[in-house]
């Protein structure tokens, strides 16, 4: 039967992309860099939309929530998924009401009577059927598809806008989006690059290294040099792994003192983050997962070791106060507008998956 | 599938080739063949034992998959129903499971080599494959390891059999198990094993010389590596094992493998890897450090919260301190999780708890005021109000009453009870079997009531209200003492043996095929042979006539008889290793029977007059053997020194130059000299090397002296 067949494969290859969250993300695991498990993401929610059975819109949500869930549960420090699966109920949400014919921006807009009279309404809507349903919305997440593969080159298309002659950058660690923001502006200016190395893992070093190969004025400094070498320096630019609902950051362990430092100094602090990493999360808890088993690069502590614990925070939390600009693939916006940004990317329902 | 496994490899060129070979397999043993954990695993098989919450079979499963394994065979022979239902509930018999798993289970595999005779018998491996056993717990990423196996196999054209997998780590940490503490001898650049060798709490260890005579000329000698008990192997490994039908552990193998190399050609390799973890839980000390870097986090991506089982309720959430909490935990006013805690589903903790480094099952229920540090619950554990933990295994059902101590090291076996009111000493193993109830058939798996009754509980060591037998036999005993049981028994035949000959005047060389047979039969070593029917020639006479014997009473029955049975010892006796050996029982007997010391002189001479040994074989003992004061003292009374010492210097010159490695046990065994590790190399000497457990090490590489 090979509609049997669909089925089971589906849920295979499902239960691969699972396993192979859970085996690290992060960059740790199979999969490396968000941009690579974004797009992973979108092909995988595609798949569900064109093999699994469905006959509404609103069945086909519930399929993609519920699988949405279970890839959120299987790497929670990967917003990414969650942020791609949002993305796809949005669209599915946009193609729904364009072929029931009403406008999305009424549909969109909030109002204190919308907040009074929503809720009731909500599901029951998505169960009228549509012959073409399918098609656009396979077809809308393609053009999602092209978005994503566009994002770093959109990215560092600005770079001249940013980098000027003769200009010290300092950079932390490792992120593909900052690199290819830098070589592009190498294309047409010199500059002096300053890579905080990042210990323990050391990105900083491969970024360096990275940067160097194109012929980049590189310096790498060890963390603890940061604020020393800040005086010098014109503008940071980091990366950063998600872009919280409120404008600030989750980034790589190291990034809180770059940004006070900056700070300090009244250096521009500019985040290069396209627009998949931008979560409907807001800082709540401490984040907390600490990938690396890098315990045994520990010297000799021999029975000591048995009452030691080693804790490796690989997140900082940045407030979104410290942060001069994001320049994500849509343009450069102050930390204050990403609610609005938000408010465009997500359904405000969708927000909770 | 392809895709996905091809993209864990680096780079497309090997990816290719990935595809255009057969599937990664593995072979996984499901059963230790051995007792460390028992009374637990009478009635639940160790690879099903939880370890955080999720039994060790699982992390093992799960290390294959992720290190792209695609096909599993599971070998079970203890219990194997158990964790055949356990499999086919999990998620890796699921038809989706990138990993398809063979389960095969037979009740008369004895160890790993008749699992590895079966796997060949059965023909189930057709390439390279995986071999670990189901309480391995690792993240170390094997693909690297297989690489430069395969690449080895196909430059050497076979010649390498197996890349052992090892972890750095220093000598004194506390996942390095005690039992499989090794050292190694290694080409450096080839990183082909020359010599393995358990420590065995030796301080002082010898290499034979000839391993750094061939090869490349930079040698290291490693004590700073942790076992994984992850082995690469290559098809031939099964058939080596069902040629060698005397291989029983991967010890034997390696040890065979080594010293055959030259006749078979056989290599073996090793992989050290320096970030990963990867531990064997071997035994129940093992099982508390394991389960400590779980929690810990040593282990990631395989934490507890990550829930990778995909069991439904098994997920838990992680916060600060490393402390889990599944589903439905309630935790009472004033308890305290201090730190590295794991609390499993449904479980519900009373008031003003200290808990930390603890693991707690599923569906438990604790008390107000307990204590718990460095606890190991499983599930539906309960604790009663006033109750202290510290270090010890609580299984599943077991109950704890009020105000009961448990001091480091205890275990309560499944469904014990014990209290009120009770303090139990370190280390008290109790379980609701009666550890006389081992000697009765295995396959008595079920306890029926009635035998319940047959053996009442004590209250003063399980309390009034408890229920279960306190095992007497420390948790740990070890495989050494079930071969001195073994030796024991030889022994008691072989005297009987011997009696019989004497009584019934039968030829000797029917006394050696009966002893050769069995030798055989209790699977001993040609060497342990010899000294045992030393040992029991010389203790004849007192067996005979008591041990109230005046020397001159003793030697006069022995020398006859030594007379007699002197083509026996000619049998076993022949190579000069067997001498010295022959040698040694003699001094360890004399060293016991302190008044008799005199007549050794007299039974050495008899010895050689009767040309059991050689005259250079006891020159050479007597020069190199003296190791403490008591033999030392032995050989100042004896006077073997003033009969030959005529005999010249210089041929006992010749005899200590020629010392390769003459003794590894007895001797060396008392010595304790301890200073860094340093190898001390005299061209044309031992190469030895000095263990210390205090200095920082330095593992020097011994470059071979030319010339």
């Amino acid at each position: 039967m090979p509609g049997a067949d669909k089925e089971t494969d589906l849920t295979e290859r499902i239960e691969a992309f699972l396993a192979d969250l859970k085996r690290g993300g992060s960059g740790t695991g199979p999969l490396r860099g968000s941009g690579e498990m974004a797009r992973e993401t979108t092909y995988l929610l595609r798949r569900i939309t064109a093999q699994a059975r469905w006959s509404s819109a609103g069945d086909l949500m519930e399929i993609i929530r519920n699988e949405g869930r279970r890839m959120t549960a299987a790497q929670p420090s990967e917003t990414t998924v969650g942020n791609m699966v949002r993305r796809v109920l949005k669209i599915i949400r946009e193609e729904y009401a364009r072929s029931r014919g009403s406008s999305e921006e009424t549909e969109q807009q909030e109002s204190l009577h919308k907040l009074l009279t929503a809720g009731e309404l909500s599901e029951e809507n998505f169960r009228q059927h549509f012959v073409h349903l399918k098609a656009n919305v396979i077809e809308a997440i393609n053009e999602l598809l092209t978005e994503l593969d566009g994002t770093t080159d959109n990215i560092a298309m600005q770079a001249l806008e940013h980098i000027h002659s003769n200009e010290v950058i300092m950079t932390v660690g490792r992120s593909r989006t900052v690199e290819a923001f830098l070589k592009d502006a190498a294309r047409k200016r010199k500059f002096h690059v300053i890579v905080a190395e990042c210990a323990p893992f050391c990105q900083g070093h491969e970024m360096a290294t990275g940067l160097s190969k194109v012929g980049i004025e590189t310096t790498v400094i060890a963390d603890a040099a940061i604020f020393a070498v800040m005086s010098r320096v014109n503008k940071v630019i980091i990366g950063t792994q998600t872009v919280l609902a409120n404008g600030g950051l989750r980034a790589v362990n190291g990034t809180h003192s770059v940004a006070l430092a900056a700070r300090h100094h009244s250096t521009p602090l500019i985040i290069c983050a396209p627009m998949f990493k931008l979560s409907p999360q807001v800082f709540t808890t401490i984040f907390y997962p600490f990938p690396g088993s890098f315990s045994y690069c520990l010297p000799v502590l021999r029975e000591i070791l048995s009452k030691v614990n080693v804790h490796c925070p690989v997140f900082d939390y940045v407030p979104p106060e410290l942060i001069t600009l994001f320049i994500s693939n849509i343009g450069g916006n102050a930390p204050s507008y990403i609610y609005r940004l938000m408010s465009e990317l997500y359904h405000p329902e969708d927000h909770k998956l | 599938m392809s895709s996905r496994g091809g993209k864990q490899k680096k780079g497309n060129v090997t990816s290719e080739q990935e595809e255009e070979e057969q599937p990664l397999q593995a072979v996984l043993v499901a059963d230790s063949f051995n007792r460390r954990f028992f009374p637990i695993s009478k009635d639940q098989p160790r690879a099903l034992l939880p370890l955080g919450n999720v039994a060790m079979i699982d992390y093992t499963l799960e290390f294959l998959t992720s290190t792209g394994v695609q096909e599993t065979f599971v070998f079970c022979c203890w219990m194997s129903n158990k964790i055949k239902d356990h499999l086919l509930k999990s998620k890796w018999c699921r038809p989706t499971s990138p990993n398809v798993v063979h389960i095969i289970t037979s009740d008369l595999y004895r160890s790993l080599g008749d699992v590895l005779r079966d796997v060949d018998a059965k023909n189930l491996v057709r390439n390279d494959f995986i071999l670990v056993y189901g309480d391995v717990v690792s993240n170390i990423d094997v693909s690297q390891a297989l690489q430069e196996h395969r690449h080895r196999r196909k430059v050497d054209k076979n010649i390498s059999v197996m890349t052992m997998v090892f972890k750095e780590s220093s000598p004194g940490h506390k996942t390095r198990c005690e039992e499989d503490d090794v050292i190694v001898a290694m080409d450096s650049k080839s990183k082909r094993v020359l010599h393995y060798q358990k420590t065995q709490g030796l301080k002082k260890l010898q290499f034979p010389m000839n391993i750094f005579q061939h090869g490349s000329d930079e040698f290291e000698i490693r004590h700073d590596l942790l076992d994984c008990h992850i082995s690469i192997c290559s098809p031939q490994v099964a058939e080596l094992f069902t040629d060698n039908f005397d291989y029983q552990t991967r010890n034997d193998f390696v040890r065979g493998i080594l010293v055959n190399e030259e006749i078979l050609g056989n290599q073996i390799h090793l992989y050290v890897t320096q970030d990963g973890y990867g531990a064997r839980v071997s035994n129940l000390q093992m099982y508390d450090s394991v389960s400590l870097d779980m929690v810990r986090r040593w282990v990631y991506p395989l934490t507890p919260e990550a829930n990778f089982t995909d069991q439904q309720g098994q997920g838990c959430t992680h916060s600060r301190h490393n402390v889990y909490r599944g589903a439905e935990v309630s935790l009472g006013h004033g308890s305290q999780m201090e730190e590295n805690v794991l609390i499993g589903r449904d479980t519900s903790i009373g008031a003003n708890c200290h808990i930390s480094n603890s693991v707690i099952g599923n569906n438990c229920t604790i008390g107000d005021n307990v204590v718990l540090d460095r606890a190991h619950m499983w599930n539906n554990v309960h604790v009663s109000s006033n109750v202290e933990i510290h270090q010890s295994v609580v299984c599943d059902g077991a109950v704890v009453k009020e105000a009961v101590r448990l001091n480091k090291q205890c275990v309560l076996a499944y469904n014990v009870v014990i209290g009120p009111n009770l303090s139990l000493p370190e280390g008290t193993v109790v379980s609701m079997h009666h550890p006389e109830e081992e000697e009765e058939d295995d396959d008595d798996e079920f306890l029926s009531d009635d035998q319940e009754v047959g053996h009442t509980f004590n209250p003063a060591e399980v309390g009034p209200e408890g229920k279960g037998y306190i095992w007497k036999a420390s948790m740990n005993d070890t495989e050494d003492e079930e071969l001195a049981q073994c030796l024991w028994a030889f022994q008691l035949e072989v005297l009987g043996t011997l009696q019989r000959g004497l009584e019934e005047n039968i030829v000797c060389d029917n006394l050696v095929l009966e002893i050769n047979s069995l030798k055989y039969a209790y699977n001993i070593t040609l060497k342990e042979v010899m000294q045992i029917l030393t040992r029991v020639v010389l203790e004849y006479p007192f067996q005979q006539q008591g041990t109230q014997l005046t020397t001159l009473q003793y030697t006069g029955s022995l020398l006859p008889l030594l007379k007699t049975w002197s083509p026996v010892f000619k049998n076993y006796i022949k190579r000069a290793q067997d001498h010295l050996d022959c040698l040694s029982a003699v001094e360890e007997l004399f060293l016991e029977q302190d008044t008799h010391q005199t007549a050794m002189v007299k039974v050495l001479m008899k010895m050689y007059q009767l040309e059991i040994l050689e005259e250079e074989a006891i020159l050479k003992w007597f020069s190199t053997g003296a190791t403490n004061d008591k033999s030392r003292q032995l050989r100042k009374n004896q006077g073997v020194s003033t009969t030959y010492r005529a005999y010249t210097e210089q041929q006992e010159r010749h005899c200590v130059g020629k010392g390769i490695f003459f003794s590894m046990e007895g001797a060396v065994r008392r010595t304790s000299v301890c200073g860094t590790v340093r190898p001390v190399q005299t061209p044309g000497l031992n190469t030895e090397v000095f263990l210390s457990s205090s200095a920082p090490e330095v593992y020097p590489v011994v470059e071979r002296s030319r010339g």
